[in-house]
């Protein structure tokens, strides 16, 4: 199954893997909440230790998830720069030239970076490593139904947004395909002027248009062929369901947060303000 | 020396991810020039990543490809010291001898492609241009030829393959499947490779389109010499066209040798759920039944032949 490879979803047999994705899209916004609710140095480690114990639970090789914080580094190095530099306090570290550094400066930074890495590392282990994108639209839809009374026709977007999915590794493949064709028959991607390249990918674009139509109009086909005519009244092969472990699973998040909460409150080292 | 060599290669897709597949496994295979090798196998085994590697598209994960004798995929290191004492490069200094040798590995991977012509599984989806002359001519065109050799070579492959004067102005998107697949195998011929490696490409035609392309394809390699590479999933088709036959099964070959040498082993290509031809069914059920042709039958012309002999024989009884 080459398909599923694409996005980030990582398969394993984990605790994480198996939870509702419904629950895993709510559990997911509570813990964005909750990175954002940490205050003080216990609650941080806190925060640290719940990163560490996701990973665990989700079985997924920490090697695997650094790679998705690699991509942010830029961004976490230039907050934590800005957070050093421009924060005031009233602890003063260092002083040079017009710099100057205070401990609550560093403090901040630190809790800077610890805020994004584990927003991160926590929406990929809850979300996209642990669920099929597949699954997760059909727990958007599922989430997004209650809209349905407003006239909002969630289940086409659903529809649009799995096809998309689903189609997406398709035309990765025909693209790879294609240009492996044209090199065989020596086209050139990468060297020449910038007008050059861009004409050298007249051989692929041309090609993967026509297949990428072609697909279209035979999967409107095929769908109008089974008497496809919407959402209303279809029922699913996989139906969502809630279980306890999922509703276990949301209660420890809501505790977690509200321990957070509590540890702000700890007067340990240092507390934002 | 065999024309291509490979020698202990392995190729692994997706490696060091939970979806890593074997697509060939040690594979070391000498295949002869200036004649055509069948490759016959089950969906899976491995021979189109096999057929990819020939051109360099895809590198070997382990092992090395030789063509005449020479890895395609090697590098300025791999060669520097061996090259280093060659008459042309003996006198430079160190510094322009690399660059020289550079330079020379650069030209002969871009050259690569027009040696070796890979026809890829169906590949009527690699037509773009507005007519088929301007397709056929496409790789001409990137080998930086004249026009005028263009034109005389992209008319050459349209006859090879049976492509009438009144299509070449045509678009190619106007053409039946039979049509497209032609033009894109002229495409290929149209770079006149000293090896044709053509991947399964008579698949989902009719038996009409399927003599088309494979009479185009021993046309060319009796005209022109070359070695071709087939890869086929129809013994009927291997056995008519094919002078050496290479079975592969996961990701392994499972036999090689010339095609009497190949078919000999009927029962254990049946095994591996190959369908041998069917007249060669045929005569061993004959032979079975007691009537004497011969056991190396593998075309309906040398069973109407072996039967025409059978029918004189009695008659002179
Ligand atoms: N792009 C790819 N990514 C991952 N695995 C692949 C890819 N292409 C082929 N494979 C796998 O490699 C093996 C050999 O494939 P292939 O060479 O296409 O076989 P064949 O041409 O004999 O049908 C198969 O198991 C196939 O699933
Ligand atoms: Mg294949």
């Amino acid at each position: 199954m080459k398909g599923i490879s694409f996005g980030q979803y990582y398969p394993a047999d984990s605790v994480i893997h198996r939870l509702d994705p419904r629950i895993k899209i709510i559990m997911t916004i509570l813990y964005i909440i909750c990175t954002f609710l940490c205050k003080s140095v216990t609650s941080f480690a806190v925060l640290v230790l719940s990163v560490i114990a996701l990973i665990m639970f989700s079985r997924i090789p920490v090697r695997v998830v650094l790679r998705s914080v690699r991509p942010l580094l830029i961004i976490i190095a230039f907050t934590f720069v800005i957070n050093i530099f421009w924060s005031t306090g009233e602890q003063l570290l260092v002083e040079f030239w017009i710099f100057r550094i205070y401990a609550e400066g560093v403090w901040n930074a630190v809790f800077m970076f610890l805020r994004i890495f584990a927003l991160v590392t926590g929406t990929g282990v809850l979300l996209t490593y642990t669920t099929t994108p597949m699954d997760l639209t059909d727990a958007l839809e599922s989430l997004l139904s209650p809209l349905k009374k407003l006239h909002v026709p969630v289940h086409v977007f659903a529809m649009m947004m799995s096809i998309t999915l689903r189609f997406i590794p398709t035309l990765t493949e025909e693209t790879e395909k294609i240009m492996n064709a044209q090199k065989a028959r020596g086209a050139d991607f990468t060297s020449g002027s910038l007008i050059r390249r861009a004409k050298s990918l007249i051989p692929i674009l041309i090609p993967l248009f026509v297949s990428a139509i072609n697909r279209a109009l035979e999967l409107a086909n095929a769908m109008e062929c089974r008497c496809y005519h919407g959402g209303d009244g279809r029922t699913r092969l996989n139906v969502l369901k809630c279980h306890t472990k999922d509703m276990v699973a949301a209660i420890l998040m809501i505790v977690f947060g509200v321990g957070l909460v509590f540890l702000n409150f700890v007067p340990f080292i240092y507390v934002m303000k | 020396m065999d024309k291509i060599i490979l020698d202990h290669v392995s190729y692994i897709y997706s490696a060091g991810t939970p979806f890593e597949q074997k697509a060939l496994d040690d594979i070391c295979l000498g295949i002869r020039g200036g004649c055509i090798t069948g490759i016959i196998g089950h969906t899976g085994s491995g021979k189109s990543t096999m057929m990819q590697m020939l051109n360099g598209l895809a590198k070997p994960t382990f092992g090395k490809v030789l063509l005449d004798g020479y890895d395609i995929n090697s590098t300025m290191e791999d060669v520097f010291e061996e090259w280093r004492i060659l008459p042309e490069y003996a006198s430079l200094s160190d510094r322009k001898a690399k660059k020289a040798i550079g330079a020379e590995i650069k030209k002969r991977k871009a050259g690569l492609c027009f040696r070796v012509g890979l026809v890829m599984q169906y590949p009527e989806y690699q037509l773009f241009e507005e007519t088929v002359f301007r397709d056929i001519a496409f790789g001409p065109r990137n080998m930086g030829l004249s026009e005028e050799e263009i034109r005389e070579r992209v008319l050459e492959a349209a006859v090879f393959t049976d492509i009438g004067a009144e299509l070449l102005d045509k678009s190619p998107f106007d053409l039946s499947g039979g049509q497209k697949r032609r033009v894109a195998l002229a495409g290929v011929i149209a770079m006149r490779p000293e090896v044709l490696v053509l991947d399964e490409p008579a698949a989902g035609l009719d038996p009409l389109g399927r003599s088309f392309i494979f009479d185009g394809i021993r046309d060319y390699q009796r005209k022109t010499g070359s070695t071709v590479l087939i890869v086929s999933h129809s013994m009927e088709d291997m056995a008519r066209y094919c002078d050496d036959v290479i079975v592969m099964s996961g990701a392994r070959v499972l036999r090689k040798g010339s095609r009497e040498e190949v078919f000999a082993h009927v029962e254990e290509l049946a095994r591996t759920g190959l369908d041998i031809p069917q007249i060669t069914r045929v005569m061993a059920s004959l032979r079975e039944r007691g009537v004497p042709v011969p056991k190396n039958i593998y075309t309906v012309e040398e069973a109407v032949s072996a039967l025409k002999a059978v029918f004189a024989e009695e008659g002179t009884k």
